[in-house]
């Protein structure tokens, strides 16, 4: 039988190996312990003996190819032996067994959204907090921390929840639970969503620490439609989405929002903070859930850009495809429900804003002008301070500023 | 009767931890022929620390054995005797020397039973004095327990009472695998109650030395006894520490440390060892890694072993380990009494 | 088996060395079959780890034959072994199952140590085979505990402990040596001086000229002997054992021999050249007994050639066997790691 002669594994690691070059030629006549070729691997080169005496024949290795250990690259035939002899190539190396490891890896899925008792980035509070507030559905925002650094502890949590002594959680399963007596209807018990938990722990909040007034003005709004009309021209001509009510009245809010400081303005424990930027929320509704997302630094953008940025917003309402960084942080709050009808209304601030602006609907009403009775389209605003921070005077100026600037915004803009 | 009058009650003797070790090491040897105590100067001269004592003339030449100058072959000689049916109980003089055993205690010792498939298996036991505090300087008072509970094969036992020291001697006695005791030397004349009978305290079971609700310090070796001291100053000042003595940290007691972090949300991790990569940061991490982690209100606190050798001047050697008073101090911060 | 016994009779071995005429046909049957089962077993392993099926390294012992089964001979029952990193033919000297080493090299869980020691760590520890080691000298200490071990159960066993030329300068060389001779333990130490500690020759590493001239440092017999000589081997190793075995302390073989091939498979014999390795392989130890019995007339070259045969065969079915066992599973990784 001829012997075979194969690419020998020669390094610990090694699966493959090239055949640098071949010292002898078919045919040769090769002595045991002869070399016969070389093997390069990643670290060197090595000569590879003949394992027997005889003939080499069959050489079927070319240089310069990667071959796996194992693999037969010639035979060599003992005297007398002919070439047909030869056996049938074997197959190369048996394959490896591979025990399959099986470790197993736990991958730890956050949950995409918001939920309650998210905790915000920069806040500072201990596992065990934010467990407890997780557990009861507080948002960690509203507690001030007495730990080192304002660290919010378990005790800080609850003693906030003492304070709230909110109403035990009424425990449902996942689909909606209901609640049957012999007379009337079933009732349908269907649990808040992660959205709805985070409004209704917030609003409650509000109105809870900011002790709330309210000052209404009915504002005639004909020069702001004019300006409307004009800038829905413009703005098509720029490619910009035509303006809304609502972004106008942001854009004039905004402005208005530069010259009275304390609108623009967080309680914060014994202190104001008096924000830099002017960031006004706008507050939408998704599927029954209320969510503000923000138009940032909206004192300093012109109209298009303003228009641009709420048609995002609000296309990213819809599709959620909003941060939480977008939904959340404004320094002053919008809510216009003019489109449903509603004449005036008053809202509950969006802590830790300091004010929101309600706004009604925009409906022609006899007015005295002139020392005549007119028609003219006139919209009630409603403000809601926190009066912790903003005093009657203050709000008052502010929506006297605010009825300037509606009744002519060309100036402001 | 008198007898009793005059005999104090079994459940009051006292013993120092070096006769304790001393007791478990005659009743075993009593007990079983296969046991025997070799190491430099444990015959005539009692041991470097006097633990062997008087067990030379007890139990003769053959079974307590002084060696040559040999760590490795100390060592090594243990593992020999170990797979061949003997129960060798070894005595590094200094735990420091331990260095120059590295070999046979981590290639061969806690190896050979994994190598060899489970057919042998190495029931030998390391007697190490360590720690600081004795004016020994760099090379004679380290804490290297860590190293040895990084080796899987091995276990290593810290007790911190003459109560446990017996036991725990008793129990590695019994132990099929290769088991290091590191008694810390200024434990050796501390008193307490050992029952005169052999017992066993069980390997990989911490004990909670005082029960609390504001935070739990675990500590091992000496560092138990000072947490236990802090512990009742702390209780002055209306903490409730509770305080869990490891006594075995390899394996760990991981669920009593759990348990009680669960109850008192605070951990704090006391250990004379250096600092860095030490005892500390694994109970930390395993805290970290456990469901435990949401019911800590405050950051886990590492009391450790200064990142310097042990220097000689007593005050820099007493402000190189962890004491009361940094103890004390420490649960107070934790517990935002102080200022983090 | 007749047909075995060729030539003159035992009792009559006219112009025959002594240490050859010591050895019964028996005997050299049992020698002969164990040397040529080491050579196929290495040559076997080594054909193995060039097709891919071996995982790992391996140190191969080829041409040191006669110093494996020459000083295991003298050897009973119930005597130990300790081996090194190129301990193949050891294990096969002290009647290892050669499909069972096989199983062990392919990493099944039919091996010797269950897959989890692979070629440097193979032992039969009910065998009397304490293990292979894969730390240089690492074998060294354990024997005196082995020695310490046979001398407090009084059992009359012999413990042989292999090194190489390279731990002979390691510490744990002369801690042994200088424990076993103090306290007089029944242990041989055999060194196998192959010349070369992996690439360092010992003529560089080593200011004596022979390991054995260590031996009086220590009190000890030293014996310098032809490591490829099976018979010289066999007749000082005999004197060895039976020195040990009554109680006349340990005694330090070198045997001086070669391996053919590199310290592993990753060697290019960069240090020695071929010529050297041509004049060692022309010392090949099976050749220079099989041609020395045929020159006495002990065996034909029928009986010879049966002898090697047989050999081959154990050793194929071996390979055989040991492929198609099955692979430990990944779910007992730490079954062995601690007794329980």
């Amino acid at each position: 039988m001829p012997v075979e002669v194969i690419l020998p594994k020669v390094d610990m690691d090694m699966e493959t190996g090239t055949i640098e070059a071949w010292h002898v030629k078919e045919g040769d006549q090769v002595r045991q312990g002869e070399t016969i070729f070389e093997i390069g691997t990643n670290k060197a080169v090595m000569e590879v003996e003949a394992p027997a005496s005889g003939a080499i024949r069959r050489i079927r290795a070319e240089t310069g190819i990667a071959i796996a250990v194992g693999t037969p690259v010639a035979w060599i035939y003992l005297d007398g032996e002919t070439q047909d002899a030869a056996p049938a190539a074997k197959p190369a190396a048996m394959p490896a067994s591979q025990p399959s490891a099986t470790a197993t890896v736990v991958a730890n899925q956050a949950s995409n959204g918001v939920a309650a008792g998210a905790v915000p980035v920069g806040l500072r509070a201990t596992p065990l907090a934010r467990r407890v507030a997780r557990q009861n559905g507080i948002d960690l925002r509203a507690i001030a921390g007495s730990g080192p650094r304002g660290r919010i502890g378990e005790a800080d949590v609850r003693s906030h929840i003492a304070a709230v002594a909110a109403p035990a959680p009424v425990a449902v399963d996942g689909a909606a639970a209901t609640c049957r007596s012999a007379e009337a209807p079933a009732d349908t018990l269907k649990p808040f969503s992660a959205i709805r938990r985070i409004v209704a722990t917030r609003l409650s909040e509000s109105m809870r620490t900011a002790p709330h007034f309210y000052l209404s003005s009915e504002i005639e709004m004909s020069a702001a439609q004019a300006l409307l009309r004009r800038l829905a021209a413009r703005h098509e001509r720029l490619g910009a989405p035509k303006p809304s009510l609502t972004v106008l009245i942001a854009r004039i809010a905004a402005g208005v929002l530069g010259h009275h400081p304390l609108l623009n303005a967080s309680a914060e424990g014994e202190a104001t903070r008096f924000h830099q930027r002017i960031d006004v929320g706008i507050a939408m509704e998704r599927e029954g859930d209320l969510v503000v997302p923000v138009l940032r630094d909206a004192g300093t953008m012109d109209m298009p850009a303003m228009a641009r940025e709420f048609a995002r917003l609000r296309e990213g309402v819809a599709k959620r495809s909003l941060t939480p960084a977008e939904l959340g942080g404004g320094t002053f709050t919008i809510s216009n429900l003019g489109m449903y009808g509603v004449d005036s209304f008053t809202a509950i601030i969006n802590p830790p804003q300091g004010a929101i602006l309600a706004v009604g609907r925009t409906v022609e009403k006899p007015v005295g002008r002139d020392g005549q009775i007119v028609l003219r389209p006139m919209a009630n605003f409603t403000l809601s301070s926190d009066h912790r921070i903003i005093d009657g005077v203050t709000a008052a100026r502010f929506m006297a500023d605010l009825r300037e600037a509606l009744e002519n915004p060309e100036v402001l803009l | 009767m008198p007898s009793e009058l005059i005999e104090a009650p079994a459940e009051l003797r006292e013993l120092s931890y070096a006769e304790a070790v001393r007791e478990a090491l005659a009743q075993a040897m009593e007990a079983d022929s296969r046991v025997f105590l070799f190491g430099e100067d444990v015959g005539v001269y009692g041991g470097a620390f006097g633990v062997s004592g008087d067990l030379v003339h007890r139990f003769g030449a053959e079974r307590v054995i002084d060696t040559p100058i040999s760590e490795l072959g100390i060592a090594g000689a243990a593992v020999g005797a170990a797979i061949t049916g003997m129960r060798p109980v070894v005595e590094i003089q200094f735990s420091d020397f331990v260095t120059l055993a590295m070999e046979q205690l981590v290639n061969q010792a806690a190896k050979i039973r994994f190598m060899f498939g489970g057919k042998a298996s190495v029931p030998m036991v390391v007697r190490l004095p360590g720690g600081s505090g004795t004016g020994a300087a760099a090379q004679h008072s380290q804490s290297l327990e860590a190293w040895f509970a990084h080796v899987p094969g091995l276990k290593v036992l810290q007790p911190s009472t003459p109560h446990d020291a017996k036991g725990m001697l008793l129990a590695a006695i019994d132990d099929p695998n290769p088991v290091m005791i590191f008694e810390h030397k200024l434990l050796y004349k501390t008193k307490g109650h050992v029952p005169a009978e052999p017992y066993r305290v069980p390997i990989g079971k911490a004990a909670i030395r005082r029960e609390g609700t504001d935070i739990t310090i675990v500590g091992s070796s000496i560092m138990a006894l000072k947490a236990q001291a802090a512990a009742a100053r702390l209780a002055d000042e209306g903490v409730s520490a509770e305080v869990i003595d490891l006594r075995s940290i390899r394996p760990i007691d991981f669920t009593t440390i759990a348990e009680s972090v669960r109850k008192t949300h605070r951990l704090m991790v006391v250990y004379e060892g250096v600092k860095t990569m030490g005892i500390g940061a694994e109970i930390s991490a395993m805290i970290a890694e456990s469901e435990v982690f949401d019911f800590l209100d405050a950051p886990i606190v590492r009391l450790g072993g200064v990142d310097a050798p042990i220097p000689y001047n007593p005050v820099l050697e007493k402000a190189a380990v962890p004491q009361e008073d940094d103890i004390f101090a420490a649960a107070l911060n934790l517990l935002r009494r102080g200022e983090a | 088996m007749n047909d075995m016994k060729t030539g003159s009779a035992q009792t009559a071995r006219p112009n025959q060395r002594p240490e050859l005429a010591a050895l019964d046909d028996a005997t050299l049957r049992t020698a002969l079959t164990r040397m040529h089962l080491i050579r196929k077993f290495e040559e076997a392993a080594e054909a193995s780890y060039m097709r891919g099926l071996i995982h790992g390294t391996m140190h191969l012992s080829i041409g040191q034959e006669a110093s494996a089964v020459g000083t295991t001979l003298p050897l009973q029952a119930q005597d130990y072994i300790l081996s090194t990193h190129r301990g193949h033919g050891h294990c096969i000297a002290r009647g290892a199952e050669p499909k069972l080493m096989f199983a062990e090299f392919f990493g099944k869980e039919t091996g010797y140590c269950k897959g989890r020691g692979g070629s440097m760590h193979i032992a039969d520890v009910e065998g009397g085979n304490l293990g292979a080691n894969g730390i240089v000298g690492g074998g060294l200490p354990i024997a005196v505990g082995v020695g310490m071990s046979i001398k407090a159960q009084k059992n009359g066993r012999v413990c042989m402990v292999f090194f190489g030329d390279g731990a002979s300068n390691e510490g744990a060389f002369h801690e042994a040596l200088n424990m076993a001779s103090i306290w007089k333990l029944p242990v041989v130490f055999v060194c196998e001086n192959n010349k070369y500690g992996m690439s360092m020759d010992i003529a560089r590493a080593m200011a004596v000229a022979n390991v054995a001239d260590r031996a009086s440092a220590y009190a000890m017999p030293g014996h310098c002997l032809d490591g490829n000589d099976l018979a010289g081997v066999a007749a000082v190793a005999r004197e060895a054992v039976e020195r040990a075995r009554q109680g006349g302390g340990p005694s330090l073989i070198e045997c001086k021999t070669y391996r053919w091939r590199g310290h592993s498979k990753s060697d290019r014999n960069l240090y020695r050249s071929k010529e050297e390795i041509e004049e060692w392989r022309a010392q090949d130890p099976i050749r220079r007994l099989e041609d020395e019995l045929k020159a006495h007339d002990r065996f034909d070259a029928a009986a010879l050639m049966k002898l090697e045969e047989d050999a081959q065969r154990e050793i194929d079915a071996a390979v055989e066997f040991a492929r198609t066992c099955p692979d430990p599973d990944p779910k007992d990784l730490t079954r062995d790691v601690y007794a329980i």
